[in-house]
């Protein structure tokens, strides 16, 4: 009965891996100019949330969701892709930019959702 | 919430050596009439912490620029050759200012991801407000 429920769990991973593709865009954007610098990337919410659940439970109907364990595992690995330079650098910072809207998102996403589920437990306590 | 706070301190060594660059940029320029001056450069390195990258940057030792100086003629000069010519210093302005152009820019991105760390820590700290 006192589980957290699950959607805070999720939400707080949400918010987790974007600090973690925060990080790394922000090592990106400071290396912009080093030479020999590889960009890299931290695992996107969708693979680290599939990592951590494990191996799927069975969904006998639709609408069943598959269960969460709880911690993500944010791993960072290099960029394969993106344009060289001729110094062997192959940061964007354009790339690096919408990269970085795209992790403000998704955080306030997850802000929002705690926020709410906590507004939704508040409420169901009675409380306003 | 360490993770934001570790961005914010890639973020300012990011602009640290960015500001280190300009630097060294407003020197060759305010020196690009001075005789014999090499313009100098500084590599951007790849701070690392016992063997572990730690993402942040620091500009290396500066180098001197070892391309041949420009050659000036002006007999009057008291360096004169006599040939009439003296060495100048082998600043480009026009490289120069497009150095402190890619300064500026890669400074206002890492200053946007400083903003955007502390906003983010900044929600993440609301949600225990009330």
């Amino acid at each position: 009965m006192f589980d957290q429920p699950k959607v805070l769990g999720m939400a707080s991973a949400l918010s987790a891996n974007a600090s973690a593709r925060l990080t790394a865009i922000a090592q990106n954007v400071a290396n912009a100019d080093t030479p020999g610098y590889r960009a890299r990337d931290a695992q996107s919410f969708q693979d680290s949330y599939r990592a951590a659940s494990g191996p799927p439970m069975r969904a006998t109907r639709p609408g069943h969701q598959a269960g969460f364990a709880g911690q993500t595992l944010n791993a960072v690995s290099e960029r394969a892709d993106g344009h060289m330079s001729p110094n062997g650098n192959n940061v964007s910072l354009e790339g690096e930019m919408l990269s970085a809207a795209g992790v403000r998102k998704d955080h306030d996403l997850a802000l929002t959702i705690y926020r709410s589920s906590l507004g939704l437990l508040r409420t169901s306590l009675g409380r306003r | 919430m360490s993770e934001l706070l570790g961005t914010l301190s890639v973020a300012a060594s990011g602009m640290e050596a960015q500001s280190m660059r300009l630097r060294y940029i407003s020197e060759n320029i305010a020196n690009a009439d001075t005789p014999g001056y090499h313009r100098k450069t500084a590599p951007f390195e790849a701070v690392v912490d016992g063997g572990t990258p730690t993402g942040r940057v620091a500009l290396g030792d500066v180098e001197l620029d070892p391309s041949d100086l420009t050659r000036i003629y002006d007999p009057g000069n008291p360096m004169a050759n006599a040939d009439g010519y003296y060495d100048g210093s082998n600043v480009d302005m026009i490289v120069e200012i497009a150095d402190a152009r890619e300064a500026q820019r890669s400074y206002e991105a890492n200053l946007k991801l400083f903003d955007q760390a502390r906003q983010m820590s900044q929600g993440l700290l609301d949600l225990l407000r009330k």
